[in-house]
């Protein structure tokens, strides 16, 4: 529509944000702004990108409401790359709509990328699988397919199930190979890399060994018993005893399946569960009480024997009780998996992605950061955590270019 | 004011690597349209692309009986439409933020996209003789039978407008279908206009009205 603009997003689309700053750098109408606010994210200025499409979001006059929805659709993935999850997931699903009712379908689909993305980091896995099936299935441009495909993979890898991962991740890699952008081929090896990098740890009979995901799959349908410590369950192929809301009942358990066949002293077992250091008769008293609760809870699969030391437990129609356990066993391990994808994390933003108070995730992290394990920068509301990305854990998924044409 | 639903009589394209149509001229036998970092020559009879010149082109595109003139980011180049050479350049006159390009009565017209304008501009030194004020966002700018048309894109919602050169006054209004571009527009001299579709990467041909 206009000369400048159109010379400027197609720097843009061909990856080339200097050239197309060189064109509106000094221009403050609202497709400049907008046009500078991309590609300042691209040079990965996030903050004055920010600042640029919230001015452009507003330079757009109220009737140019598809340029709008762009610049909050934008503006929103901006949010999810610096992990503000906070951002009004609203705003974003009322610029989708505007964008498919004004038939920009790719950006529309970008937009629901976006919140599937989202979704997904804060572990709504069923929200964004249904937020991906949304209506106008058409031929996305092979950059959006990528992100779709990293989506589909990303779902599949947290329910386990490694062939459709797989799938998922070989159609990303060739959308990407057709797309010709070599930071996107590079996110999908990253990926790929997930599936063939131990995800788990298996301890039984007192022994340990690290589990691919497709071995973790498998346990599914085999006939032992797992203890998840993933999920806080205990379970036999469909059997499912969830003690996610039952702490004490689950590290009793787990105890007892480490052991196992062996039993398990009463000392053992109050010190581990309790976190008491000194025994007396009321810790003896409560772990009576606990066990006999944990035998309600865990009577379809096994039964929990009294001993002469202390308890075992005692499998019913299997002969194998193993362990199910995260690679690295470690305090605030779920602090950790998340900021391990590498990118800065906020505390609160971290609060919202567990779902715990942000006081607790504040202790965590200062834990963690007194033995150098996280590291922040900022401060007051700008302050951000991350790790160095270790190998194994999955990596965030992916920030592309924002599909906007002016 | 009349006012009519714009009649669409062909749609040409799309267009092998052609993403979207910024201006759009007639030479007498092939439709001119300009497609980025080229100005393609259609067969209005065939619909198939005879030509094609490596240019930067961004936004309007114009004709006067010689040459091509073609915007591209702040200025107008002159292009000889034999060789494809560029001749000359002059500036543009809203720096870039220019859309359409016509050619009329020796001088050049060009639409100011966002400032709801159109410039005549002398075509060798490029000095603006005179500005008239539109009610809307302007995107092609033609001249057919001392008649002042140009193409509106504001709002999703585009049309093609006569107006009165010297007060700006719409005088008549074809709208096109919701959701449908106007980008560049050209009159055939007859009572064709076309138009570009702007991001869909079409060209079409509507239909004049008849006076009388």
């Amino acid at each position: 529509m206009e000369s400048l603009i159109t010379a400027a997003a197609r720097a843009l689309e061909a990856g080339d944000p200097l050239g197309a700053l060189n064109r509106v750098a000094l221009r403050n109408d609202a497709p400049s702004l907008a046009l500078r606010g991309i590609a300042m994210a691209q040079l990965g200025d996030l903050a004055k990108a920010k600042s640029l499409l919230r001015n452009a979001a507003r330079a757009f006059g109220p009737r140019e409401a598809v340029a709008r929805a762009r610049c909050v659709v934008a503006q929103a993935e901006i949010a999810l790359v610096s992990r503000d999850l906070s951002w009004p997931d609203r705003t974003l699903a009322a610029a989708r709509t505007t964008l498919e009712k004004h038939g920009d379908l790719a950006n529309a689909a970008h937009a629901r990328h976006i919140a599937a993305r989202r979704l997904l980091l804060l572990g709504h896995i069923e929200e964004a699988e249904s937020m991906l099936a949304g209506p106008g299935r058409f031929p996305l441009p092979p950059a959006s397919q990528v992100v779709r495909e990293l989506v589909l993979a990303g779902i599949a890898i947290r329910r386990l199930r490694s062939e459709d991962a797989r799938a998922a991740l070989a159609r990303a890699a060739r959308a990407a190979r057709q797309a010709g952008i070599p930071a996107l081929a590079a996110e999908v090896e990253g990926a790929s890399r997930v599936l063939d990098t131990p995800t788990a740890r298996l301890i039984t009979r007192g022994e340990e060994r690290p589990l691919l995901l497709a071995e973790v799959e498998q346990l599914a349908t085999s006939e032992v018993l797992v203890v998840d410590t993933f999920h806080h369950s205990v379970r036999r192929r469909g059997t499912v005893v969830p003690l996610g809301t039952r702490p004490v009942l689950f590290a009793l358990v787990r105890i007892l399946a480490q052991a196992w066949p062996a039993d398990v002293s009463r000392q053992t077992l109050i010190a581990g569960a309790f976190h008491a250091r000194h025994l007396d008769e009321s810790h003896r008293a409560r772990l009576r009480v606990e066990i006999g609760r944990l035998r309600t809870k865990l009577k379809p699969l096994a039964d929990v024997n009294a001993t002469k030391q202390g308890f075992a437990l005692a499998p019913r129609r299997t002969r194998d009780i193993l362990v199910l356990a995260r690679p690295v066993d470690e305090k605030h391990a779920n602090v950790l998996a998340l900021l391990s994808d590498g990118e800065p994390w906020s505390s609160s933003a971290l609060a919202l992605a567990l779902g715990t108070s942000p006081r607790t995730v504040q202790r965590a992290l200062d834990e963690l950061a007194r033995s150098n394990k996280v590291q922040c920068f900022g401060h007051g509301r700008a302050r951000r955590w991350m790790t160095p990305p270790v190998p194994g854990f999955p990596t965030g998924l992916l920030l592309p270019t924002p599909l906007l044409k002016t | 004011m009349k006012r009519s639903a714009a009649e669409i009589i062909r749609e040409y394209g799309p267009f092998e690597g052609v993403e979207a149509v910024h201006g759009v001229t007639y030479d007498g036998s092939h439709v001119w349209f300009a497609s980025g970092d080229k100005l393609n020559a259609v067969d209005p009879d065939s619909g198939k692309v005879a030509r094609s010149i490596d240019v930067a082109a961004h936004a309007g595109t114009a004709f006067d009986g010689r040459h091509l003139f073609q915007i591209a980011e702040d200025r107008i180049q002159k292009i000889d439409a034999a060789s494809g050479k560029v001749l000359s350049t002059i500036p543009a006159p809203g720096g870039g933020g220019d859309s359409g390009l016509a050619w009329a009565e020796g001088s050049l017209w060009v639409g100011e996209y966002r400032e709801r304008r159109i410039h005549q501009v002398d075509p060798e030194s490029g000095k603006v003789l005179r500005t008239i004020e539109s009610k809307r966002f302007v995107t092609g700018v033609t001249w057919v039978d001392g008649e002042l048309w140009h193409g509106t894109w504001e709002n999703e919602e585009s049309d093609i407008r006569r107006i009165d050169p010297a007060t700006g006054k719409v005088l008549e209004q074809l709208d096109l279908p919701a959701g449908t571009g106007v980008s560049g527009l050209e009159s055939d001299g007859g009572d064709r206009f076309f138009c570009g579709g702007g991001t869909n990467g079409n060209v079409r041909a509507v239909r004049r009205p008849r006076r009388g």
